[in-house]
């Protein structure tokens, strides 16, 4: 009787354990199909080089669907994914039993409710550089770099990404659909990106303009389901 | 026994007075309209008004330790720079503009003369970061203080927590500098029919109200707005104003309207700090104003005073002087290693 007990007991252990495993969501940079590496140089076209000493970026308000039904989205939803600290930026959520014909939802930048709402913790602390000080907004994605098709600045390239405020919100909302599982990599392809990217003419958009809103609109696309 | 409930009774009383919410409501005037600021997020307490004070007059916000925020912003002078046009930084570097008052910052909509800044929390972030100003970072202001055994209490006491963050020093400066609420002028007494106008001053009223009230709108004496008040472009500060911000040419040389309480002790005045009297201010306006295509629009109708108008308007315009405030012992410098504020923790 005793040891029926407490195989029901290790059953239902089992059961909670099961449910509460959260689903991950981990964030893959890749140039040319690898894994990128920050200060590696990668080939890029057919004669040049470019080096990426620097990726971080907001993604926020994610959200799960299924069958295009809303079946879980996160509360106070806004992640640093920041490269330069050598950790594997995974996001953890709350397990939503996913299966198949899900779609995957976010934002990459920070909303225009929290721009004018004063000062945040966490990820959204202003020490984390990724706010503008001499004038208000985050930066919602920093890319920097060095290419040999930039003539000016030792070749350094600086792309920060911002503004909330229309017609310059750069803030992009990206859907992805497909299996989703437990463990789930978005990858980001930088090849793609900087493919589009006319380093030559533009080195650097450190402020909210036309071009970082076109920026954001090539990130965005860089984004897919693995 | 006795002594134990006596230690228990202290104890009860000093965590009680951490959680005293620091009463501003009680310092604003019933008809005046809503504070711009959100306090629901930043709940103001005493010990977060001391964080914010002791940051304020600390000149370890500088990189080289030498220009704190009350460097540019001096009680005495409604909190600007007396003097100096252009107020000057780190290494004697000038900067571009002249110094605003921080007077009734809660009914801000916007920060800085072109409101480059959305938020008071924020506004901090831009002369601390400036390399004219105090050319550090708030990364580097956290990493220093936090090392620091006085703020680690003084946030203790302010966030039931010794771990400083941006968020909480930008949050605690701001719980400082909402406190600094101009209120108390002849101009309000005579409001409350507490105290009457000379008859110059009460003529002076009456043509502020003709020629000045729509952009210096009472109470506040500003609209919060941005205008372009008729001022030629200085050919070395090329400062195109509001347009740096919005890239909108029609924000050309539009600033933002400046209160004009204490304006008796602000000057100089203009963005650039150009007029050193007010009796210059008043002949820009009545025969210097630049007619650019943005002017403000009530300048497009000249203003004409004789010279005893003028001193009338120059007598009103005293009566926006609040003592009180200009000299209230809650606004002054507080050492970091104040035994009564670490210990009492109000």
């Amino acid at each position: 009787m005793r040891q029926l007990i407490i195989n029901i007991l290790l059953l239902v252990n089992c059961i909670i354990a099961w449910s509460n495993n959260p689903t991950d969501i981990s964030f893959l940079p890749t140039f040319n199909q690898e894994k990128l590496q920050l200060n590696h140089y990668y080939k890029h076209n057919e004669n040049d080089s470019i080096q990426i000493t620097n990726l971080k970026f907001y993604i926020s308000n994610i959200a799960i669907y299924r069958h295009h039904k809303l079946i879980f989205k996160e509360s106070n939803s806004y992640h640093l994914i920041d490269y330069t600290n050598n950790t594997n930026p995974t996001i953890f959520i709350a397990n939503t039993f996913i299966k198949k014909n899900s779609s995957i939802s976010f934002d990459i930048g920070i909303d225009s409710i929290t721009n004018v709402s004063g000062a945040m913790g966490g990820d959204l602390d202003p020490t984390k550089g990724m706010y503008w000080s001499w004038q208000s907004g985050y930066i919602n994605f920093k890319l920097e770099g060095n290419t040999n098709l930039c003539p000016l600045n030792n070749h350094f390239f600086e792309y920060h990404i911002g503004g909330y405020i229309a017609p310059n919100s750069s803030i992009q909302h990206v859907d992805l659909s497909g299996h989703l599982n437990t463990h789930n990599t978005i990858e980001m392809k930088l090849d793609e990106l900087c493919n589009h990217i006319n380093f030559a003419s533009q080195n650097n958009i450190m402020s909210p303009s036309v071009s970082a809103v076109d920026m954001s609109k090539l990130i965005k696309h860089s984004f897919s389901l693995k | 026994m006795r002594i134990k409930v006596i230690v228990s009774i202290f104890f009860i009383v000093a965590i009680l007075m951490a959680f005293i919410p620091y009463q501003i409501k009680s310092l604003i005037p019933s008809n005046w309209p809503k504070p711009v600021y959100d306090f629901t997020k930043n709940e103001p307490s005493i010990a977060k008004i001391n964080l914010g004070r002791v940051l304020f007059y600390d000149p370890i916000l500088s990189q080289n330790n030498t220009i704190s925020c009350a460097s540019c912003h001096l009680q005495y002078t409604a909190f600007t720079h007396i003097d100096h046009a252009l107020s000057h930084g780190i290494n004697d570097k000038i900067g571009t503009r002249n110094s605003p008052t921080l007077i009734n910052l809660a009914w801000n909509k916007s920060f800085m003369w072109d409101g480059a800044v959305n938020h008071l929390d924020m506004q901090a972030l831009a002369p601390i970061a400036h390399p004219a100003e105090m050319g550090s970072s708030i990364d580097a202001v956290v990493t220093t203080i936090q090392q620091d055994i006085y703020y680690k209490a003084l946030c203790f006491n302010a966030y039931q927590d010794s771990i400083l963050t941006g968020e909480r020093i930008l949050k605690a400066l701001s719980s400082f500098e909402l406190t600094f609420i101009s209120a108390d002028a002849k101009y309000d007494s005579v409001m409350r029919n507490q105290a009457v106008f000379t008859a110059q001053e009460a003529n002076g009223y009456l043509l502020f109200k003709q020629y000045c009230a729509s952009c210096h709108t009472e109470p506040l004496f500003t609209n919060g707005l941005f205008e372009n008040n008729g001022l030629r472009e200085d050919s070395l500060l090329t400062d195109k104003g509001r347009m740096r911000i919005t890239n909108d040419s029609t924000d050309l040389h539009k600033f933002k309207v400046p209160t004009l309480r204490n304006i008796e002790y602000s000057y100089p005045y203009m963005h650039d700090g150009r007029f050193k009297k007010l009796g210059e201010v008043l002949t820009h306006y009545t025969s210097g104003i630049d007619y650019y295509p943005n002017l403000s629009a009530p300048l497009n109708k000249p203003i004409i005073l004789n010279s005893n108008e003028k001193v009338d308007m120059i007598a009103f315009l005293l009566t926006l002087s609040d003592r009180h405030f200009l000299f209230n012992k809650n606004y002054g410098y507080i050492r970091k290693d104040n035994s009564s504020m670490l210990q009492s923790k109000d």
